[in-house]
């Protein structure tokens, strides 16, 4: 391995070269010496941050109000409930996916930084999230996401590039007068029975806004009279501004709705004929030989536009959350991995690339290596970061998906704080996230082993 | 967020009417025998704390200033958001809670009181509030026998808010009863706007959308036998309820779509927002708060109210919170304040700025900023039936919790409302659990 | 080198050379450009809804204010900031960060320094403790420590704010610290303590000097963390010791998205850390240079 990452630890006993007859003196030195330089930070973490342990550990014996020892009942409680395997399986999500997400964009930026010359605004930019507050950044995330694409900008930029290759219907969502004879399959609007040539079949329509119909509409008028091979009918909106009038007749401040395309059906499901209503709402479709059809008004005229995807639904909540994560915190690991690059000896570098090195060789073989104290120091950090994420989750989600978000810290918030007021269960719960990050200790062990060894 | 833990926490109705501060003057010479005469607390200091912000803030502390005024002692309040169990929880542990804390849910109000942190009202505050309240009020501030709450806040959650003007372009009228309301909402869908538009997203405003129409249809008898589970959610009050319910939320044409991720606050913009997308929002009387802060509609003008339909002929019934003030220290200077809450002087200091319902039966009606207000605040006081939000009065784990209970609960009812028996049953297993 | 012998040398490269070789420097800036522009998407959206009124923010996005500029307002900021809450805790905000970031980059320092080059029993497995400890949760900690700061009469005071986020912020410190330290070239403390140095001598001398660039973003991180708490300082402060969050916080109305108030507080409390920012750069960039001259 290289030079500068030797066990620190066999410097300091391989210098005693002249004095050994006082090594153990000189160890004693030492190890007061160490006290004084780790006593102001291990009395701090003490009281403060072990304690708690320790007060935890005892608290999720009791019951709720702490009054009452419970034994391990808080402890089975916890692997009953459904929201406990929810929320650890969202946590090993999040480890999987973002504290590597994190570091190697991080990772990226801080190697590529000095390509560019606009390096400090770039910075400036990828850090700039770390100083909005987790409130602020939770809620511009929820704004984003929304799924209607007037305020959600994720959606409004997707149905915006949608909408360059489909065009909108005429009549979004309208919808039959009820009792009309009418009946709605799969957005195409139908007459129920068989309508045969010479006949009238009318569409009274509602649902449809007022003021958004076109200009050209007029009052509508009752069909035309049918010829032996015509359909005839009329397409209206049935709703009078202001309320009153009969449904499902034609009336006086009733329009008609033009531009809509009117099909007639034969029996094998093919289209014999069609036609489009004019401005009184009138349709006349001809050349019909005799038979039967259906008549039916294509849901080609109604359909709604494309209106973007369900971001913030159970399914696709915990990947918008991590996002969000990903946002803030990869300004983070570029910081810190930076700040170690600059750091390390650049001689090294440049006389591997004197000596004809490639760019990878050299970062693989040189820089990675030197860079990875700082790399596991991010890494790590954000493993059990991401363990205990709290904030954003509780931010985030709608209430109807905030089940389907659920995190440890949440549902020990939830459990403790938010409602339950049940103490003895938090505390369980807050156990369980400590152990979860045991396994990440272990990356940490082996490491300092391996230093040993060398 | 936010409102998903606090919608308890009663609501400003702020900036309903003018909010200025009135610090002076309002309570006048009066000279009831409650009130004026406090005792002189010069030189002391005492910490209030409540959920109130902002405006409320604002209105609440004008409210204190007489307090001062009269005293001599010093105030200071504290907002704790929607962390009131924990900041109090903490502060408690602590060793140093406020003087005074202000309370949405009575269910703290009564762990607070059973774990022995709260002091009961002396007999002279005891005297004020018997003097002003009504029994029920009284009822709720009481614990095991002892009194220890003043109701300084009271809301009404029987409103049915809607756009006038889009009712009157579809030509839809303001309801009587639960079938008429149905029929309306489809006379404004068919006029292309969506009937109703419901906020589903935490799900709190479906269980006073629930309670509502319980106590319409059982009864204010079986709603408090439910509320403390003396009844089960299995029984058949509760499927003749939720049929009910079913009627609108199984009718899709009546609701706006999304209802499930929608805010409260969204369904109020989609209701008299710059854009209206429907025409109906049901909830509390907060709502003209929302309205008012949106600023594209004017309470009173084309944002109106109507009484939550009633059912089957049911008597004319409201469902309601309030916030209650309680004592967390015992000495004179906050008993003194405690008096001085329950009079009807303190609440008519902020009563003419708009955004207080009081539930002092004593507070001059006349005061309240305009005719919306004072109806919603004579509806209140005046009802047959009262009954306060029963999710309140729930364990928390039950009736207060997001993503859990009877919230989450009723969205899954919401998304499936052919399914009864299943929601009962649900509703059941959340109630044993939490009781 | 012709330009045919070059190809066959890329053609001999490996897909990790050819994927580095690909990033030449022109590449590299379209691509750096592409990802601030994303990255800025949310900050924007932020800012242009602190500089509309609530009313829009909730009937359309705020990218409208691209065809309707005359949205543009600055009243959210005139009303937070004649607010004398929001400007009174700002004190109390920096009096809460500074002795945390002061110290916690303090104490870190030596014990990072004690676990990287001092030796003494059971070392590793204190390091392992300590570094379990980053995975405490802060709500953990609440009761608890209101009951020890209760007894202690500190509960609702600065010292107490600063104590809980000092001891909290010590894990992160002190295994960073450690790790950075154990970069650095061992015959430089060894030189030193042939010199006949003391270790403090050592660490002032040689370790910090060598250690800015860690030093700089400990603090700038530790500094940003405090400055934003909002839990701890919403518990353990009162209305005479609240910072900025807290006040800001108070200003919410119950039931609204808020994202009026929200944003444009986040913008104001923004101002200070990105000020630290600016003024820690500077350290980023001396050490780098210093690197790359030897």
């Amino acid at each position: 391995m290289t030079q500068s990452a030797v066990a620190p630890a066999e410097t300091s006993t391989g210098r005693g070269g002249p004095g050994r007859s006082s090594r153990a003196s000189s160890r004693r030195r030492m190890f007061l010496i160490a006290l004084i330089f780790l006593a102001p930070a291990l009395l701090l973490l003490g009281a403060l941050v072990a304690y708690p342990i320790v007060y935890t550990v005892v608290r999720s014996f009791f019951d709720a109000s702490g009054g009452q020892f419970v034994g391990f009942d808080n402890y089975v409680e916890m692997f009953t409930r459904d929201s406990t395997f929810t929320a650890i399986r969202n946590n090993i999500i999040w480890v999987i996916v973002a504290p590597v997400t994190c570091t190697i964009l991080g990772l990226i930026f801080a190697v590529l930084l000095d390509r560019i010359r606009w390096a400090t605004a770039f910075k400036l930019i990828i850090f700039m999230p770390m100083a909005i507050s987790m409130l602020a950044a939770g809620v511009i995330f929820r704004m984003m996401f929304q799924e209607n694409p007037n305020l959600g900008v994720v959606n409004a930029a997707l149905v915006g590039i949608n909408s360059w290759f489909t065009d909108e219907s005429a009549y979004p969502g309208a919808n039959v007068r009820a009792d009309s004879g009418l009946i709605v399959q799969g957005g195409t609007i139908a007459s129920d029975g068989a309508v045969e040539p010479g006949t009238e079949q009318n569409f009274p329509l509602v649902g449809i806004r007022a003021d958004s119909i076109p200009e050209e509409a007029a009052q509508a008028e009752e069909p035309g009279s049918a010829g032996s091979d015509e359909i005839t009918g009329t397409v209206w909106l049935d709703v009078i501004r202001g309320g009153g009038g009969e449904n499902g007749e034609i009336e006086d401040g009733k329009s008609g709705l033009p531009g809509i395309r009117v099909d007639a059906v034969a029996d094998d499901g093919s289209i014999a004929a069609s036609a489009e209503t004019d401005a009184e709402g009138q349709y006349q479709i001809t050349g019909l030989a005799d038979g039967s059809y259906t008549i039916a008004l294509p849901a080609s005229n109604f359909t709604q536009g494309y209106q973007g995807v369900n971001w913030l639904g159970e399914t696709l909540i915990t990947a918008v959350i991590i996002l969000s994560y990903v946002w803030i915190w990869a300004g983070f690991a570029m910081i810190m991995i930076a700040s170690g690059l600059s750091a390390i000896d650049r001689s090294l570098q440049e006389a591997a690339r004197m000596d004809g090195a490639s760019e990878w060789k050299v970062f693989t073989k040189i820089t990675a290596p030197l860079l990875s104290p700082v790399i596991i120091v991010v890494f790590v950090t954000l493993i059990i970061n991401v363990l205990k994420i709290f904030d954003l989750v509780y931010v985030i989600p709608p209430g109807s998906s905030k089940p389907a978000a659920n995190v440890i810290a949440v549902e020990m918030w939830t459990v403790s704080f938010g409602g339950g007021n049940n103490q003895g269960l938090g505390s369980a719960l807050a156990l369980l996230l400590l152990i979860l990050v045991l396994p990440s200790m272990i990356i940490n062990v082996r490491r300092f082993r391996e230093e040993r060894s060398r | 967020m936010r409102k998903s833990l606090q919608h308890r926490l009663l609501l400003p109705v702020a900036s309903l009417g003018v909010v200025g501060l009135v610090l002076t003057g309002c309570t006048g010479g009066g000279g009831t025998d409650t009130g004026n005469d406090l005792g002189d607390f010069s030189g002391e200091t005492l910490e209030v704390s409540g959920a109130w912000s902002g405006a409320e803030q604002e209105n609440f502390e004008a409210v204190l200033a007489q307090f001062e005024e009269d005293t001599g002692a010093t105030v200071n309040y504290t907002s704790f958001g929607d962390q009131a169990a924990t900041t109090l929880g903490t502060q408690i542990e602590g060793g140093s809670p406020p003087n005074v804390a202000l309370l949405a849910q009575p269910a703290l109000l009564q762990s607070l009181a059973r774990d022995g942190n709260l002091i009961p009202l002396s007999d002279n505050a005891r005297a004020a509030v018997e003097d002003n309240y009504s029994e029920s009020w009284i009822d709720l501030g009481t614990v095991d026998g002892e009194l220890y709450g003043v109701w300084f806040k009271g809301s009404n959650k029987s409103t049915v808010w809607y756009n006038a003007d889009l009712y009157d372009q579809a030509g839809a009228e303001v309801p009587d009863n639960w079938d008429s309301f149905l029929e309306q909402l489809q006379v404004i869908s068919d006029s292309g706007f969506a009937g109703i538009s419901i906020g589903a997203d935490v799900g709190w405003p479906l269980t006073d959308w629930f309670e509502n129409v319980y106590l319409r249809t059982a009864g204010g008898d079986m709603y408090d036998q439910l509320t403390n589970h003396e009844i089960p959610w299995t029984d058949p009050s509760v499927a003749e309820a939720l049929e009910v319910l079913a009627e609108l939320f199984g009718n899709q044409a009546l609701y706006q779509e999304g209802a499930v991720q929608r805010t409260f606050d969204d369904s109020v913009t989609q209701v008299f927002g710059a854009d209206p997308q429907a025409a109906t929002v049901y909830e509390g009387d907060f709502v003209a708060g929302n309205i008012a802060d949106d600023g594209n509609s004017v309470v009173g003008e084309n944002a109106l109210f109507y009484d939550f339909p009633a059912v089957n002929d049911s008597e004319p019934a409201v469902v309601g919170g309030g916030d209650v003030a309680v004592a967390l220290v015992d000495d004179e200077v906050t008993d003194a304040l405690m008096q001085f809450l329950a009079t009807p002087e303190a609440a008519e200091i902020w009563v003419p700025n708009g955004g207080l319902t009081s539930p002092n039966s004593n507070v001059d009606t006349s005061l309240y900023p305009d005719d919306i207000s004072r109806q919603i605040a004579e509806a209140l006081t005046g009802a047959e039936t009262f009954r306060f939000d029963m999710s309140d009065l729930t364990p928390s784990a039950f009736g207060g919790t997001p993503g859990q209970g009877f919230w989450q609960i009723m969205i899954s009812f919401l998304q499936d409302p052919s399914d009864i028996p299943g929601t009962q049953q649900a509703l059941e297993d959340a109630a044993v659990a939490a009781y | 080198m012709t330009g045919a012998d070059l190809t066959i040398v890329r053609g001999k490269k490996t897909v990790g050379q050819r994927i580095l070789g690909v990033f030449n420097n022109s590449i590299v800036n379209v691509v750096f450009v592409l990802v601030a522009l994303f990255w800025l998407v949310p900050s924007v959206g932020l800012l242009l809804s602190s500089l509309r009124t609530v009313g829009d923010s909730a009937s359309s996005g705020w990218w409208t204010v691209f065809t309707e500029p005359t949205q543009l307002t600055l009243e959210n900021y005139a009303a937070l900031l004649s607010n004398d809450t929001i400007t009174g805790s700002f004190w109390n905000t920096i009096l809460i960060a500074v002795p945390t970031t002061f110290f916690v980059v303090l104490f870190g320092s030596l014990a990072g320094y004690a676990f990287a080059w001092m030796e003494f029993p059971g070392r590793d497995w204190l390091l392992i403790a300590v570094i379990i400890l980053l995975a405490v949760p802060i709500q953990v900690g609440l009761i608890p420590i209101a009951r020890m700061f209760g007894a202690l009469g500190i509960f609702g005071s600065i010292l107490g704010v600063v104590l809980f986020h000092i001891a909290f912020g010590l894990p992160f410190a002190i295994f960073l610290m450690r790790n950075f330290f154990t970069q650095i070239p061992s015959e430089l403390l060894e030189a030193a303590r042939l010199d006949g140095a003391s270790d403090l001598r050592i660490f002032l001398t040689v370790i910090v000097p060598l250690g800015v660039p860690a030093i700089a973003s400990l603090a700038i991180f530790q500094f940003l963390w405090t400055w934003n708490d909002m839990l701890v300082a919403l518990i353990f402060s009162n209305s005479q010791s609240q910072p900025l969050t807290v006040a800001i916080q108070s200003q919410l109305r119950q039931f609204g998205a808020n994202i009026d108030v929200l944003s444009t507080g986040a913008f104001i409390s923004m101002i200070i850390p990105l000020i630290v920012f600016f003024a820690f750069q500077r350290y980023f960039v001396q050490a780098l240079l210093a690197g790359s001259q030897r």
